[in-house]
């Protein structure tokens, strides 16, 4: 029973630094429906400024993201002003081979720049827990679970009452109208790929102290949030938090009760069934 | 692939290169297919390292041979164009390498097919000498005898009843874990925990958490670095606690894991070669010391060794690859890590017999415990737990 609990907590952990990921693909595809291809590789991106940081400054990875965090999104607000917004009314494949390319442009410039090698960062508590009611729980993970709800709820309060963030709900709801209302859409989603781009550099932050860091990590990562964005339903905040915190659910206790090597396999199943009876996803509105 | 016509005509061209006079100051090409990038590139560094250390002291003895690199990231498919670059495009006539198991085992068919030599300084996956080829050497110790050094060491120190497996699933991993788990049953075992895991994960905790339910009294781990270093990291977090962790060499015997003392203190692993064990090795180790401020790992030690055995052969054979494989197969080197002979037996072919030290990280060194004969300091057995 305690393997059971352990795992569950490890899940729900993990799950919440995916949900954060996931959020930032939301966002960016609700507000302008361009799917974002290059998203691990922005969180790629947020793992070095961090790891910069720490080996440069010894700023720790968590303070870190004071600065991490407005560096994403200047230079995630930077992409769209100067590459997306000129394929927002493109064929949907060619704004994916874009992102993609981006993307590629990216982790090659890095291992260009760092070379493919890993990079450890050892912080005093990489691998610190406490004892609660029997389980381990891991410091660095709890904090990150932390933050990530945090910035959850201070992104969910932005977006509910704040002026801005109505404009950006509008904007995602329907382009063509909020610009009728006054909206300056092109400014809103400048705004929107920086907030993704900010929370995929702070979910790369938050893995940094604990995982490791070379130019090809976000792959596995952009699909990753891809499964959490669709099975949430696209565009929904609340749903790739559901989404993020199912899969590493999901993975954590598969990788107990099937097996370590199968728990990619069972994640994907999953996600099939659900897409099967759901095919728009947990919390996803159809469009038609 | 090359055209046959174009093959016997480069053939031709490489014998008239081979006749004495003509080659005259031509040095004899090698090839060096190694790690250079990607996720074993620190231990393709010391690799590299060793290499070069080789060549300074070949030099020295008037060999002047021409090393060409290739990088092959720790990807078979990239090892496979580089041999055939190698061996139909530079024309060596002698290649080293490659690091990983996966890599060295696809290299060996090429190598074969083309009738080069190839020298494997590292690569401990059983089958890749199993295979009958005449081309194929191998300087290390394959995958048993990591498995058979710990686990004897384990049953010296105590009294083990149960053991754990955990280990990437590549050809290195499997490998090792596969005889590991044959010699542990007939040592009477018990093996409770088989669990292969895909790297590339954040997080193992709930593969560590499944282990330690099943209690096991020897954790045995085959990893590469980077996951050697988040597997124990994890273990601490979990409070996985057995009498032993066994480390089945790769990336428990780096630098950076013995750098990271809260989690490799205690641990054991297995090592191809030590610096303590004769006079030459220590040398070695006070100029690979000297020169690269680091501690030079048996991955070093094992690239030095292939490349001055690949040395003699060459200034045996020169550059013709038939006269070097006949040098290789039939002679016996003294070097650093002892005698080295290539030789056929139980199953084997073209391999070199090492005896497999086991070592512990005490105090932020890695230090032999066993066997007895070699060892410098008494092991912590059992695991005294977490600071």
């Amino acid at each position: 029973m305690n393997v059971f609990f352990q795992s569950l907590l490890s899940g729900v952990l993990v799950g919440g630094v995916y949900a954060l990921i996931g959020i930032g693909l939301t966002i960016i595809f609700g507000v302008m429906r361009v799917i974002n291809f290059a998203h691990g590789d922005l969180l790629m991106l947020g793992m070095y400024v961090t790891w910069g940081l720490f080996t440069l400054f010894n700023i720790d990875p968590y303070l870190s993201l004071l600065i991490t965090a407005p560096v994403l999104f200047l230079w995630g607000a930077l992409l769209q002003k100067v590459f997306i917004n000129r394929v927002l009314d493109a064929l949907p494949q060619n704004q994916i081979l874009l992102t993609i390319g981006l993307g590629l442009v990216m982790s090659n410039a890095v291992m260009l720049g760092f070379t493919s090698d890993y990079r450890i960062l050892t912080t005093s508590y990489s691998s610190s827990s406490f004892r609660l009611f029997g389980l381990s729980v891991s410091e660095p993970l709890l904090f990150s679970f932390l933050v990530t709800v945090a910035i959850t709820g201070a992104l969910f309060w932005f977006l509910q009452t704040t002026d801005t963030g109505q404009a950006i709900r509008a904007t995602a709801q329907d382009r063509d109208a909020a610009q009728l209302m006054g909206i300056n859409v092109k400014r809103m989603s400048v705004l929107a790929f920086g907030l993704g781009t900010a929370l995929a550099g702070i979910a790369g932050a938050l893995l940094a102290p604990t995982y490791y860091i070379f130019p090809q990590v976000g792959g596995p990562f952009t699909l990753k949030a891809f499964v959490v964005v669709v099975l949430g339903g696209m565009g929904s905040v609340v749903g790739a938090t559901l989404g993020g915190i199912l899969i590493g659910v999901t993975e954590s206790l598969s990788a107990v009760y099937v097996a370590s090597g199968l728990k990619e396999l069972v994640v994907y199943v999953l996600f099939l069934l659900i897409l099967l009876f759901r095919p728009s996803g947990l919390l996803g509105k159809s469009r038609t | 692939m090359k055209k046959p016509m174009s093959r016997i005509l480069s053939a031709v061209i490489a014998s008239a290169l081979a006749l004495p006079g003509l080659a005259g100051a031509a040095p004899v090409k090698i090839g060096f297919i190694n790690t250079i990038t990607g996720a074993e590139a620190p231990i393709g560094e010391t690799m590299t390292n060793g290499l070069d250390l080789a060549l300074e002291d070949l030099k020295k003895q008037g060999l002047d041979l021409k090393v060409i690199r290739q990088d092959d990231t720790g990807k078979p498919d990239k090892a496979i164009s580089a041999i055939e670059q190698l061996a139909t495009g530079d024309e060596v006539t002698a290649v080293v390498g490659p690091y990983t198991s996966a890599c060295a085992n696809a290299v060996a068919k090429q190598a074969e097919q083309y009738g080069v030599s190839e020298v494997i300084p590292a690569a401990s996956k059983e089958d890749i000498t199993r295979q009958g080829y005449k081309w194929v050497f191998r300087v290390n110790a394959p995958a048993h005898v990591y498995a058979r050094s710990l686990i004897d060491a384990a049953l010296a120190f105590g009294k083990p009843k149960t053991v754990a497996f955990i280990y990437e699933s590549t050809d290195f991993g499997s490998s090792l874990s596969k005889v590991g788990k044959e010699y542990a049953v007939s040592k009477g075992l018990k093996v409770v925990a088989e669990e292969a895991y895909q790297k590339g994960s954040p997080d193992y905790r709930s593969t560590l958490a499944k282990v330690k339910g099943q209690n096991p009294d020897l954790v045995f781990m085959v990893s590469y670095v980077a996951d050697a270093i988040l597997l124990m990291r994890q273990s601490r977090e979990l409070g996985l606690k057995p009498q032993a962790f066994l480390g089945g060499g790769a990336g428990f015997d780096t630098s950076q894991f013995e750098g990271e003392r809260d989690i490799s203190t205690n641990v054991f692993s297995v090592t191809q070669w030590t610096p303590d064990s004769r006079p030459s090795a220590a040398a070695f180790a006070a100029r690979y010391q000297a020169r690269f401020g680091k501690r030079p790992t048996y991955h070093a030690a094992c690239t030095y060794t292939s490349m001055m055995v690949v040395g003699a052969a060459v200034a045996k054979g020169g550059a013709d690859r038939a006269k070097v494989r006949e040098a290789l197969a039939t002679g016996s080197w003294q070097t650093i890590m002892g005698e080295v002979k290539f030789q056929a037996y139980d199953g084997f072919n073209n391999q070199n017999k090492v005896a497999m030290p086991v070592v512990q990280y005490q105090g932020g060194k890695s230090v032999t415990v066993y066997p007895p004969a070699v060892a410098k300091a008494k092991a912590v057995y059992p695991f005294p737990g977490w600071k």
